[in-house]
């Protein structure tokens, strides 16, 4: 496990960058993933995706599946790929601070 | 190489080059064709085993001290001891015995594994190459065979950290496919071997690749699911895939959900919730239009099919086992029907009946007969034209190599898919995926690109070859996995080559192409654009 400075705190991220206390998310350490990810600068359409990830996740636990996130948002996959280029798991989740997808998704 | 260089300190035992790949079909027959695979950066090179071949799947930290190495070895051979007794191994004791004691080194199983072809015929990668290093530890460490008897043997091999942390990567270069114990005219195993070598790692020294233990089993014990799916993110779901039931056919369909005395305890693999719940809204649309007496279950753990402890640790397979009799026991349902997973079969059908007994035992059954009989015996209205493009089948070793279930799945193929082709070998013959055993699901640092461009490899060859004269991206494919697993490997493998893009080949389950052919939906169900 390696630590790394984001939002200006020291974090602990996996080999993928996934943070690894989801708790102590906030806007500046997504903005800081999102620069790693090439997801910066955030626009509106962005953190639409990023709070619904998090609401999602607060609510349940989990990650919601693609195809609900994709109908709940509004964006289609096409458009998830241009604002996140590593897609809705590897990028997105991770900028919203989920923890990495686990088991066969 | 040799056998016993694998002892031998060096920054990595093999690299594999490009050039040493084997070829691919058109388009992917020029040297630019294969992506580089990511190599490791210094600092993972660092601070993980990585000497094997610079992969990494499991990722063992180097120990911090000699202590510490020391207890590793110590632990190793204690493992190694346990597996040949009868107390600590009976479930695979005797399997495990013949394949060392029976196996005459003539490597006619070598051309038979899909990794030792598709890499070029790396030395390591031979099916041979792992049992023959087990079986030389044993002689010298365990039977205490003389080392200059070995010596004059050739059979000598020297036992230190740096072998054991290879053994254990390399213990999941292999899927456990199975293939190299079918030609064996000896009824050797050695795919076996990697999987009782893999115990060895798990259940004495703690070591297994995280998404199997940490955020596989001991997730699933704990949550529900190794997606991490709790009992309320389930109902949350349903109810998504209802909605998404009543847009796409126009039915409202309520899924059963722990309906108590239900025919079928219908068991899917949760990660088709998650990733593919087109195949479990297939399956509700079918066993309604069928009139079928199911039931899904929402208590931890029985509403996840999977149990990862089939491919690397029998405690944590028991414990899982044991709670999907005692789910569908609580239910008094009459069996227990497995969704499209292929380990679920192998784990539940084959392994389970070993541990299950008494009123534990309750029949377990594969989905795809029952399917099968349903498309066969017209109990729902299809009309083969709505499948009017060219599929193909990926058979799943476990379904198919190693449970026979062979002819179901192609019954339904070949009723309602005029373009239906078999690739070829097929059927008990098939390849692996390059996914089994749980390297779908391996996601970290390297071991993704290994797992395209080397273990799924052979599969991507025959789905090209199998498609050549449509290969055109003007006319789509599809191959159809009855498989979670397959599925997860075949859309990364395809993500990997750019295959939607440049051959337009789409992938999806059997159950999708039968609600596609039902005459009572209005829209088609296969969506192509979730590529």
């Amino acid at each position: 496990m390696a630590k790394t400075t984001l939002g200006g705190i020291e974090m602990e991220i996996d080999e993928d960058g996934f943070i690894q206390e989801p708790d102590k998310w906030n806007k500046e350490i997504a903005e800081d993933i999102a620069k790693l990810e090439s997801a910066y600068p955030m626009t509106e359409e962005h953190w639409k995706l990023v709070n619904y990830l998090r609401d999602y996740f607060l609510k349940y636990e989990i990650a919601p599946p693609i195809r609900m996130l994709v109908k709940q948002t509004g964006l289609d996959l096409k458009k998830i790929y241009q604002l996140f280029p590593g897609g809705p798991a590897k990028g997105a989740c991770k900028i919203a601070g989920l923890p990495k997808p686990t088991g066969c998704v | 190489m040799k056998i016993e260089d694998i002892s031998k300190k060096s920054e990595q035992l093999i690299t594999i080059k490009p050039e040493d790949l084997m070829p691919l079909p058109y388009p992917y027959d020029t040297p630019d064709a294969d992506p580089a695979m990511r190599e490791l950066t210094q600092d993972q090179k660092n601070r993980y085993e990585a000497s094997l071949d610079g992969v990494l799947a499991i990722g063992i930290p180097k120990p911090e001290t000699k202590e510490i190495e020391e207890e590793l070895i110590r632990k190793f051979l204690s493992g190694l001891a346990k597996l040949l007794t009868k107390e600590n191994n009976w479930t695979f004791l005797q399997p495990l015995l013949h394949s060392l004691e029976y196996c005459v080194k003539c490597q006619i199983c070598n051309d038979s594994c899909p990794v030792y072809v598709a890499s070029g015929k790396q030395e390591i990668y031979r099916p041979t190459y792992r049992p023959e290093i087990l079986r030389r530890i044993i002689n010298k460490y365990l039977k205490k065979q003389s080392t200059l008897s070995l010596k004059l043997t050739g059979s000598d091999i020297e036992l230190n950290w740096t072998l054991i942390a290879r053994l254990a990567e390399l213990s999941y270069r292999c899927t456990l496919c199975r293939r190299c114990a079918q030609v064996c005219p000896l009824g050797v195993d050695n795919g076996l071997i990697s999987h009782e070598i893999r115990k060895i790692f798990s259940q004495e020294m703690g070591i297994a690749p995280k998404e199997l233990h940490e955020s596989g089993t001991v997730q699933q014990l704990k949550v529900g699911s190794s997606t991490g799916i709790t009992p309320k993110a389930l109902g949350n779901i349903i109810s998504f895939m209802e909605d998404e039931i009543e847009e796409k056919t126009g039915k409202k369909i309520k899924i059963p959900v722990d309906k108590e005395g239900a025919d079928i305890l219908l068991l899917h693999n949760a990660g088709e919730f998650m990733a593919w719940p087109e195949n479990t809204e297939a399956f509700a649309i079918i066993f309604e239009a069928a009139g079928i007496n199911w039931t899904l279950s929402s208590e931890l753990v029985g509403y996840d099919a999977v149990n990862y402890g089939v491919w690397y640790d029998d405690f944590q397979f028991a414990k899982i086992a044991l709670r999907h009799a005692e789910v569908a026991k609580a239910l008094k349902v009459k069996k227990i029907s497995v969704g499209e997973c292929g380990h679920a079969h192998k784990a539940m059908m084959v392994i389970a009946d070993r541990i299950l007994t008494g009123d534990l035992n309750i029949p377990r059954e594969s989905a795809i007969p029952l399917l099968a009989d349903l498309v066969i015996n017209n109990k729902i209205k299809l009309d083969p034209g709505r499948n009017n493009f060219p599929i193909t089948l990926h058979d799943p070793c476990n379904m198919v190599r190693l449970m026979g279930i062979v002819e179901p799945q192609r019954q339904i193929l070949r009723k309602i898919c005029p373009q239906f082709r078999e690739m070829e070998p097929h059927g008990v013959d098939n390849y692996c995926c390059g996914g089994g055993s749980g390297f779908a699901i391996i996601q970290s640092m390297n071991f993704p690109d290994w797992r395209s461009a080397i273990s799924g490899r052979v599969k991507l060859k025959q789905v090209l070859e199998t498609f050549q004269d449509v290969i055109s991206p003007d006319i789509p494919k599809y191959v159809c996995a009855p498989c979670s697993n397959c599925k997860g490997q075949i859309r990364d493998l395809f993500n990997y080559y750019s295959v939607f893009e440049k051959c337009n080949i789409f992938y999806g389950g059997l159950v999708e192409l039968i609600a596609n052919a039902m005459v009572d939906i209005e829209k088609p169900f296969i969506e192509w654009e979730w590529h």
